[in-house]
C-alpha cells in the first residue's frame, strides 16, 4: 500500500509552473474528478468523448478544478471537508505543487485566478468560528499561502471571477459543518446563503440575498457571462414538498431574477441543482440535478426552461462551441447538442460532480 | 466494516447476493403501519401529556414536570430518523428539536426572553413565531436543568414559558401525526400509484425509508458521538447532546432501538442482513451501557475514550452496510453524484 506521505513525495515532480499555454494543449478539453474502477480518485483531463488523455491520481475524493487564465495549469481540489489541492500541469499530467489548508481551515472544492493568474482564490471554512474565508495563494511563490479574508458568508462553496475584471463572486451556501462532524449539515434552520461580491483585497461590493422565505435555498453552485451575469444553482435544505425555485441569475448593482419553471420543470429537479454552465454564447445556461436524473437549459433572456433531458446521476456540464457536454456519476459522457442526446463514451469510472472548461 | 468484522466477528454478503425484496409494496405498508405511525402516535400522545403536566407542574425541579418531558423527548428521538413529510411541512421538525445549537443560541435567546419578560410571547400565537432557538425539547431542557436559566428572572414568567413552550410541542406534534393519519401514510403507502406526485414510483417510497435509516445513523454516529470526541488532542465534552439532563448516551440508545427496527424491517426477505443490523445495534446500545457514563465526559479520558470511539466505528460501519449491502438488497443504490452531493 502507498502510504499518503510516499504518494505525496512521488506524485510531486520536478518544475514549478507550466509554461505551456492552453492554445498549445491539444486534446484536453475538460477537468474532472473522478472515481476509478478499483475505486481510486483521480484528476482527469478529458478529450470531448470522455478518454483521459491524463490521470493524475488524488489521496481522496476530489471535487472541481480551477483553470489558469493562459497557462496550461489547473489546480484541483479536495471534495469538502478536504485539506489538499494538487497544481497540474495538464500538458504532461505532473503534479508542480501540492497546497494544503492550513491549521482550522479546509477545503470547500472550488477556487478561481485572478486576471493574470498571479493568484489563486479557494473557498475554505474556518470551521471553529463557522465562518467563510477566502485562502488566497501566491503562483510566483509557488503557490505559497499570503493570506485570507472572509467570505462574506459561512459555507462558500463554487467562487468565480468576474470576466474582464479583479471582481470576485463567491456562492456562501450558508450552511455550517465542522470536521469533527463529518458532512453533518450544523444550522439548516438558520442558515443565510448569499451572493457575495467582493474584491481581491476582500472588500465586500455587494451582498445578494434572496427573501427570507428562501433562507433554507443553499446558493451552492454559480457560472458567470462576459457581461458579468452570474448564474446560479440552489439547494434546498427543507421540505422537499415545499422548494422554492432553483435558479436564478444576478448582476452588480441589478436585481436578482428568478426561473420561472412549470410545476413539472420544478419537481424535475428534486429540490437540487448540482452544476451551473453558461453556453458558450451566454445566451443560455445549463443546470443539472444528479437527484432528479435531468439537465435543463434555460433561456435566461426569458428565464424559462427551453428544453431538458433526461440523464442518470448527470452532475458535469462542460460548454463547447456546438453545446454542452454532460458526465454522469456511471460513466457516461454524452453531448447535448439542440434537443439531441449523444452518447460519446461510456467508462467504468464515477465523473464526480464538476467538469471544468479548459 | 473491517472494523465491525472485527468486533464482531460477522460476516458479509457480497454486493449484489441478496435477493432484491419481492414486495415493495408490502415493505412500505408494514414500515408505516409499524414503526412510523405508532411513533408518531407516542410522540403525540406524550406531547399532549407534557402540556397537560405543565398546566399544574411548572416548577424547574417539579420531578412531574421533569419525568413528562423525558418521556416526551424520548418519544421524539424516538422519530428523529423519520425526516420527511409531515414533519417538514412548515419546518415542524425544526421548531420541535433546534439542535445541534452549534453557535449557542438557544441559551442566549433565552435568557434575553426571560430578562425582557414580555408576556405577548407567553400565548400559542405569540410563542409560535419566536425564534425556534426557544422552542421544543431542547430549549426546554435549559429551563429545567440549566443552573442559570432556570433561576433566572421572574418566577413566574419561566413557570408561563415552560407552559407556552410544552403547549407548542403539543400542537407541533399534533400537527405532524394529524397529517400522518390523513394523508401522509397513505401516499407513502401508494407510493408508485398513477396519481401520486410525492412517489412516483414503489422504488421511491422504498428510497424514502432506505434514506431514514442513512440519516438516524449518520446523525447518532456524526453529531451524538463524533462532534463530542472532536479530537484526541481537542476532544469536546460541551458538545455533548442534553448533558444539562444527563441524557446524552441515553439518546445514543433510543436511537440504536429505532434504527434496529426499521433496519429488520427493511431488511424483510434477507435473514442474514437483518442479523447484521440487530447484532450492530445490540452491541452500541448495551457498549452504551456499559459505558456508565451519561453524559459522555470520558471523551477526555485517553484511557476510556475508546470506547465510544468504537461505538461510533460500529455505528460507521452499519451505515457502510446499510449503504451497499442494504442499498442493494432493496435496489435503491443511489448514484455516485445523487447519493451525497455537494
Amino acid at each position: 500500500m502507498v502510504t499518503r506521505r510516499g504518494f505525496i513525495a512521488g506524485a510531486l515532480a520536478a518544475g514549478s509552473v507550466s509554461t505551456v499555454t492552453w492554445a498549445g494543449l491539444g486534446d484536453v478539453h475538460f477537468l474532472s474528478a473522478a472515481q476509478d474502477r478499483e475505486g481510486a480518485y483521480r484528476l482527469i483531463g478529458m478529450a470531448e468523448t470522455g478518454a483521459a488523455i491524463f490521470s493524475v491520481p488524488l489521496p481522496a475524493r476530489g471535487h472541481a478544478a480551477a483553470a489558469h487564465p493562459s497557462a496550461a495549469e489547473a489546480v484541483g481540489f479536495a471534495r469538502r471537508p478536504g485539506n489538499f489541492a494538487f497544481v497540474v500541469d495538464c500538458l504532461s499530467g505532473a503534479v508542480l505543487h501540492r497546497l494544503e489548508a492550513p491549521e482550522g481551515r479546509h477545503f470547500y472544492g472550488h477556487g478561481a485566478f485572478s486576471m493574470d493568474g498571479n493568484t489563486l482564490f479557494t473557498t475554505e471554512n474556518d470551521f471553529e468560528a463557522g465562518q467563510g474565508v477566502i485562502g488566497v495563494w501566491d503562483r510566483s511563490a509557488g503557490y505559497r499561502r499570503i493570506g485570507e479574508f472572509a467570505s462574506g458568508g459561512v459555507g462558500p462553496h463554487q467562487i468565480c471571477r468576474l470576466p474582464g475584471r479583479e471582481t470576485l463572486v463567491v456562492a456562501n451556501g450558508g450552511i455550517e459543518t465542522h470536521p469533527d462532524a463529518g458532512r453533518a449539515k450544523l444550522n439548516i434552520p438558520m442558515m443565510e446563503p448569499n451572493l457575495a461580491y467582493l474584491s481581491p483585497e476582500g472588500a465586500e461590493i455587494e451582498v445578494m440575498e434572496l427573501p427570507r422565505e428562501m433562507h433554507m435555498n443553499s446558493i451552492r453552485h454559480i457560472a458567470v457571462r462576459d457581461d458579468g451575469m452570474v448564474a446560479f444553482g440552489m439547494q434546498w435544505q427543507g421540505d422537499r414538498a415545499q422548494a422554492p425555485v432553483l435558479f436564478g441569475a444576478h448582476r452588480l448593482g441589478e436585481e436578482v431574477r428568478l426561473l420561472q419553471p412549470t410545476p413539472e420543470q420544478h419537481a424535475a429537479l428534486n429540490a437540487y441543482v448540482g452544476s451551473v454552465t453558461f453556453s458558450q454564447d451566454g445566451r443560455e445556461v445549463a443546470i443539472s440535478s444528479p437527484r432528479g436524473g435531468v439537465v435543463q437549459v434555460i433561456d435566461l433572456e426569458g428565464m424559462r426552461v427551453a428544453r431538458s433531458v433526461a440523464m442518470a446521476d448527470v452532475c458535469g456540464i462542460g460548454a463547447n462551441a456546438a453545446g454542452f457536454v454532460l458526465t454522469s456519476g456511471d460513466g457516461r459522457v454524452a453531448r447535448y447538442v439542440g434537443d439531441r442526446l449523444e452518447e460519446t463514451g461510456r467508462q467504468d469510472i464515477r465523473w464526480d460532480n464538476h467538469m471544468v472548461a479548459v | 466494516m473491517k472494523r465491525l468484522l472485527a468486533v464482531l466477528c460477522l460476516g458479509l454478503l457480497p454486493i449484489g447476493a441478496g435477493a432484491e425484496v419481492s414486495d415493495r409494496g408490502a415493505l412500505i405498508a408494514s414500515v408505516t403501519d409499524q414503526h412510523i405511525l405508532p411513533r408518531y402516535a407516542a410522540l403525540a400522545e406524550t406531547g399532549a401529556a407534557l402540556a397537560e403536566t405543565a398546566e399544574a407542574h411548572c416548577g424547574a425541579d417539579d420531578p412531574a414536570l421533569r419525568a413528562a418531558w423525558g418521556l416526551a423527548f424520548d418519544a421524539w428521538i424516538g422519530v428523529s430518523h423519520l425526516r420527511f413529510g409531515p414533519s417538514e411541512t412548515d419546518n415542524r421538525a425544526f421548531a420541535l428539536a433546534f439542535w445541534p445549537d452549534s453557535r449557542g443560541k438557544t441559551p442566549k435567546a433565552l435568557r434575553a426572553m426571560i430578562l425582557k419578560g414580555d408576556e405577548s410571547v407567553l400565548t400559542p400565537e405569540g410563542f409560535a413565531i419566536q425564534s425556534i432557538a426557544v422552542q421544543g425539547y431542547y430549549a426546554m431542557e435549559y429551563l429545567l436543568y440549566d443552573p442559570e436559566i432556570a433561576t433566572l428572572g421572574s418566577e413566574a414568567f419561566r413557570c408561563d414559558l415552560v407552559r407556552a413552550m410544552a403547549g407548542q410541542i403539543a400542537a407541533v406534534t399534533r400537527a405532524i401525526e394529524a397529517d400522518w393519519r390523513a394523508s401522509y401514510a397513505e401516499t407513502l403507502r401508494r407510493a408508485g400509484a398513477e396519481d401520486n406526485a410525492v412517489y412516483r414510483t414503489e422504488e421511491e417510497g422504498v428510497q424514502e425509508l432506505f434514506k431514514a435509516l442513512g440519516t438516524g445513523l449518520q446523525v447518532t454516529a456524526d453529531m451524538r458521538l463524533q462532534r463530542p470526541l472532536g479530537s484526541f488532542e481537542r476532544p469536546r465534552p460541551n458538545r455533548a447532546e442534553a448533558r444539562l439532563s444527563g441524557r446524552s448516551v441515553r439518546h445514543v440508545i433510543l436511537s440504536a432501538e429505532a434504527l434496529d427496527e426499521l433496519a429488520g424491517m427493511l431488511s424483510a426477505g434477507s435473514p442474514s442482513l437483518a442479523a447484521q443490523f440487530h447484532e450492530g445495534f445490540d452491541y452500541v446500545r448495551a457498549a452504551s451501557v456499559a459505558l456508565d457514563d451519561p453524559v459522555l465526559a470520558t471523551v477526555s479520558d485517553p484511557a476510556k475514550r475508546l470506547n465510544i470511539e468504537t461505538i461510533q466505528a460500529v455505528l460507521d460501519d452499519l451505515r457502510e452496510i446499510a449503504a451497499v449491502e442494504l442499498g442493494s438488497h432493496l435496489g435503491v443504490v443511489a448514484g455516485f453524484n445523487a447519493l451525497d452531493g455537494d
